[in-house]
């Protein structure tokens, strides 16, 4: 019996470390998607991030192209790719892609990329190489102190704004 | 361990825990499980993952992330009140009041919030179904919507006379009730009789039919409370249901605050104390079906007296020759120093207004009360005048005019007549449950057997529904077109804009489409008399008439420029006030009758007037599927999710009940049971019980409260002056069951008074 139980006890201990481990490694780790987008070919041809992810500019969030602007190109470049192809079946059922989100801030951040690239900051600072990757995986992990860290940097009179706990915990 | 040793010392939980357990848990078992539990906890966020939709053709200007709002008109109740939506990625999120609205002015009560959950309802039916198992069976088929519009079209080419075929409507959209009535005029059919029970309980249509008598016109009055001194209320529910609530709610609150140095008197005459009651400034529990002796003996004490600033009340007089006040005062139980406080305090005001309520309708002498309080406004020269009675602005042209008339219960009780006949073959049902809606006694589900095919146009599956063979689901609201005229209106002429803040969610159509869809099915004169390719077409048409007036609050170049700012601001609407003043008729010359209430239910046998009110979350029972109006505590009771049965303390312990104990209420007609709110605000011969729960169908949510539906009780007379439903002339008796149902309270019983109360 005792040495059932021990058994049990390191087992449990095991799972706990396993599931820490995991825990972490699942920030860096890029989350499957149903379709292998690749962002390394669509830089190469030319596209600018905003080409896509157009209202970063505009809104708080980047969004993700509709159906329609994928197909304006793809119904005659690259049709015998097969992610292509399965973009094509989507688009065909009218469905959407439901692609798994990448980068994720909590209910209670206020976050807007329109004030991040007004302020002259680059889509890599926070989103990496995007350029050179397939399937677009998280490099930081978008924490309060990754936060903070950049905002404390920033020209003096603009700290206490940025450091602010209301800025972003509206 | 301490901890657990204290629970456990607990025999009877011991012994629980041993039954489910075959031994009792000792500290390590426990920090085994609890430790595994983390581990559990830990792996968790590992396996999250949020998906994203993008669209698939984006909406034009549609950016993400940013809200975009679209201005619409409410339809959760008859007020039509102005709203914006908040919408984003094409999804409603949020409603509130525009704020541009001379109606509501930006301001929107719960009923008006909770619409989200008409649209996102999960009982919404998804398209056009079939009961294949036969009417009640509940097996719904899907049917393909030309196959329902051609299979509706071939029921009315067999009608073998135009006459067999009847449209019942409730709180129908404008346009689609013309389309209806246009319609039915060139088949040759009867018009649609239109009848819900939030319009009896508010007493709609015997208020336009004293408008008529008094004013000449059957447009409803608007009482000007901002601007009034001394407002006597009689059993008229303005901060809660009856009318426009939302827009009297701001008046009251300019009567009270808004004027520097001036705070406004309320008081209230009604038999139970009402949230508005709660309100004012004083609460006369007058004896039921008694109001209107009250109004006459202050105008009688007013004409006798000759108080205030009016000078000579010579020519009413004649009004008051049969009244006498001491007479009244035995009849009303209300004292004549009350009533003589009264009169003076309404006779010096500078501006003061009589209301007749809801409840004063609902009662077998409801037209000659409401006459003798709207005569009030008369003695103290208050017709057309600031701060007292005006008229509604009708609609600005003839197509606006056209809107849903509310007819009587008499008119509705003769289409249940020729139901039962056989002499209807086809019923046509829109926006109105009749089932649950109606008094049981009325026999409108036994009538429905009676009529060889029934169509219904609701988007859920409701009591009525349940006995149509088509349904043919109309839009939700917030994804609808139209129009709405506001009746009682604002201090202007508006019409509210009606626009679909969301694409449809389902295969749904809306019911103006269904009409024209027919019509060209059906060829010849309905065709010719709906002759416009859709409902969009219809509005453009019909609203473009307001293109080019020199009234409105904003100016088009075009056309389509005017459609679309007609859009943008929420509707049309005067950019000055244009206050209408109402014409006196000969009605005024005459001595104003004295009529006895009359009650079904012998005095002896049933000892207890009831008094079914409208509740202010669920109305008549509409809201009943909507889970944020079923959770919202009732304003008085705090009671939330249920249904009770108000009675007063010394009522209670001669019965010898207390709170939560459940009684039969039983009428001539009917009886239920329902658990006891013991109510200090009630008289002690009347009893109250909500409208609202005791849904059949109607979804998850409603049917799922325990509780019964009011109407069960319900004598189906009505007062002879009006034709409409005396819903508050019944009497009934209680029965204690020796059982106990416990009510959610927000406001617990136990504690600080509440001893000194039961």
């Amino acid at each position: 019996m005792t040495r059932w139980l021990t058994l049990l006890s390191l087992l449990i201990v095991a799972s706990v470390v396993v599931g820490v481990i995991l825990t972490r490694a699942q920030v860096f780790a890029a989350p499957e998607q149903p379709i292998a987008y690749n962002h390394q070919s669509h830089v190469e041809a030319g596209l600018q991030c905003l080409f896509c992810h157009t209202s970063a500019l505009r809104s708080d969030i980047a969004g993700i192209p509709s159906m329609e602007k994928c197909m304006g190109c793809h119904n005659i470049i690259a049709t015998d790719n097969e992610a292509v192809q399965a973009l094509t079946s989507y688009w065909k059922q009218s469905q959407p892609i439901p692609w798994n989100r990448v980068n994720q801030q909590p209910d209670f951040v206020y976050f807007s990329h329109q004030a991040h690239l007004g302020a002259g900051i680059n889509c890599e600072t926070c989103h990496g190489d995007v350029g050179h990757m397939t399937v677009a995986q998280p490099v930081v992990k978008m924490d309060m102190g990754w936060c903070l860290d950049c905002h404390l940097k920033q020209p003096e009179n603009k700290i206490a704004r940025l450091a602010d706990c209301l800025t972003c915990h509206k | 361990m301490n901890q657990d040793a204290g629970i456990l010392k607990d025999n009877a939980l011991r012994s629980t825990l041993n039954e489910i357990m075959p031994k009792a848990l000792t500290r390590r078992e426990f920090l085994k499980i609890a430790a595994g539990a983390t581990a559990a906890t830990g792996l968790a966020p590992a396996v999250r993952s949020i998906v994203i939709e993008p669209f698939v053709h984006p909406p034009e200007e549609e950016l993400p992330g940013q809200a975009t709002w679209y201005a619409s008109t409410c339809r959760q109740c008859p007020a039509g009140c102005g709203i914006i939506v908040r919408t984003i990625e094409g999804r409603a999120k949020k409603i509130e009041g525009n704020p541009l609205h001379p109606l509501n002015r930006g301001k929107l009560c719960a009923r008006g919030q909770a619409g989200l959950q008409v649209l996102y309802n999960p009982d919404r039916l998804k398209n056009a179904v079939r009961q294949s198992g036969g009417r009640g069976s509940r097996q719904f088929e899907p049917l393909y919507w030309p196959d329902a519009l051609d299979l509706l079209r071939d029921k009315i080419a067999a009608l073998s006379g135009a006459e067999r075929l009847a449209f019942l409507g409730g709180l129908m959209p404008s346009h689609a009730y013309r389309l209806t009535a246009r319609l039915l005029e060139a088949l040759g059919a009867a018009p649609p009789v239109i009848y819900d029970l939030q319009s009896a309980l508010e007493g709609r249509s015997a208020a336009s039919q004293l408008s008529l008598a008094f004013f000449g016109a059957p447009d409803l009055p608007e009482y000007d409370l901002s601007q009034s001194d001394v407002v006597l209320s009689f059993g008229a529910n303005l901060l809660e249901t009856w009318m426009s609530p939302v827009a009297q709610s701001a008046a009251y609150g300019a009567m009270r605050q808004g004027r520097m140095g001036r705070r406004g008197l309320l008081v209230q005459f009604e038999p139970r104390l009402s949230a508005t009651a709660a309100s004012s400034d004083e609460w006369i529990p007058v004896k039921p079906g008694a109001e209107g002796f009250v109004a006459l003996a202050i105008g009688r004490i007013i004409v006798e007296e000759r108080l205030g600033h009016v000078g000579s009340h010579r020519s009413q007089a004649v009004l008051y020759q049969n009244v006498d006040v001491r007479d009244m005062s035995t009849a009303s139980d209300v004292p004549v120093e009350t009533l003589r406080r009264m009169a003076r305090a309404f006779a010096d005001a500078d501006r003061a207004v009589a209301i007749p309520g809801g409840y004063l309708a609902g009662q077998r002498n409801g037209f000659s009360s409401m006459l003798a309080v709207q005569a009030l406004n008369l003695v103290v020269a208050q017709v057309g005048r600031q701060g007292g009675v005006f008229l509604s602005n009708p609609g600005p042209t003839a197509a606006l005019r056209q809107n849903p008339p509310v007819n009587s219960f008499d008119e509705v009780m003769d289409l249940i007549r020729r139901m039962k006949a056989g002499e209807i073959d086809l019923l046509l049902v829109h926006s109105a449950n009749p089932i649950y809606e109606l008094p049981a006694a009325a026999g409108f589900a036994e009538a429905i057997t009676r009529v060889p095919f029934v169509v219904s146009f609701s988007p859920f599956v409701d009591e009525t529904a349940i006995w149509a063979d088509l349904i043919l689901p109309d839009h939700t609201y917030l994804e609808s077109w139209g129009y709405q005229v506001p009746s009682p209106g604002a201090d202007r002429p508006v019409v509210s804009s009606q626009q679909p803040v969301v694409r449809p969610l389902y295969d749904t159509l809306a019911a103006a489409d269904v009409l024209l869809g027919l019509a060209a099915r059906l060829g010849g004169k309905p065709a010719d008399a709906l002759a416009w390719q859709d409902e969009a077409s219809y509005l453009e048409e019909t609203v473009g008439e307001l293109y080019g007036s020199s009234l409105g609050a904003y100016d088009a170049r075009t056309p389509s420029g005017f459609w679309a700012l007609w859009h943008q601001y929420g509707g049309w609407w005067s950019e000055k006030q244009i206050r209408r003043e109402p014409e006196l008729t000969d009605v005024v010359q005459k001595p104003l009758a004295i009529s006895d209430p009359q009650f079904e239910g012998d005095p002896q046998d049933y000892p207890f007037h009831l008094y079914p009110y409208s509740s202010i979350t669920l109305t008549d029972g509409r809201g009943a599927n909507l889970p944020w109006l079923q959770e919202a505590p009732d304003p008085m009771t705090t009671v939330q999710w249920g249904m009770w049965v108000e009675i007063n303390p010394t009522t209670a312990s001669a019965l010898g009940i207390s709170d939560n104990d459940v009684v039969q209420v039983e009428s001539p007609h009917g009886s239920l049971e329902a658990p006891v709110v013991i109510y200090p605000g009630i008289r002690p011969d009347v009893v109250a019980i909500p409208v609202g729960q005791g849904h059949q169908d109607y979804g998850r949510f409603a049917q799922e409260v325990s509780g019964s539906n009011p109407l069960t009780l319900v004598a189906p007379v009505t007062d002879p002056g009006t034709g409409a439903l005396a819903w508050g002339a019944t009497r009934v008796r209680l029965k204690p069951t020796g059982r106990k149902q416990f009510l959610a309270r927000l406001e617990s019983l136990d504690g600080k008074g509440r001893e000194s109360l039961d």
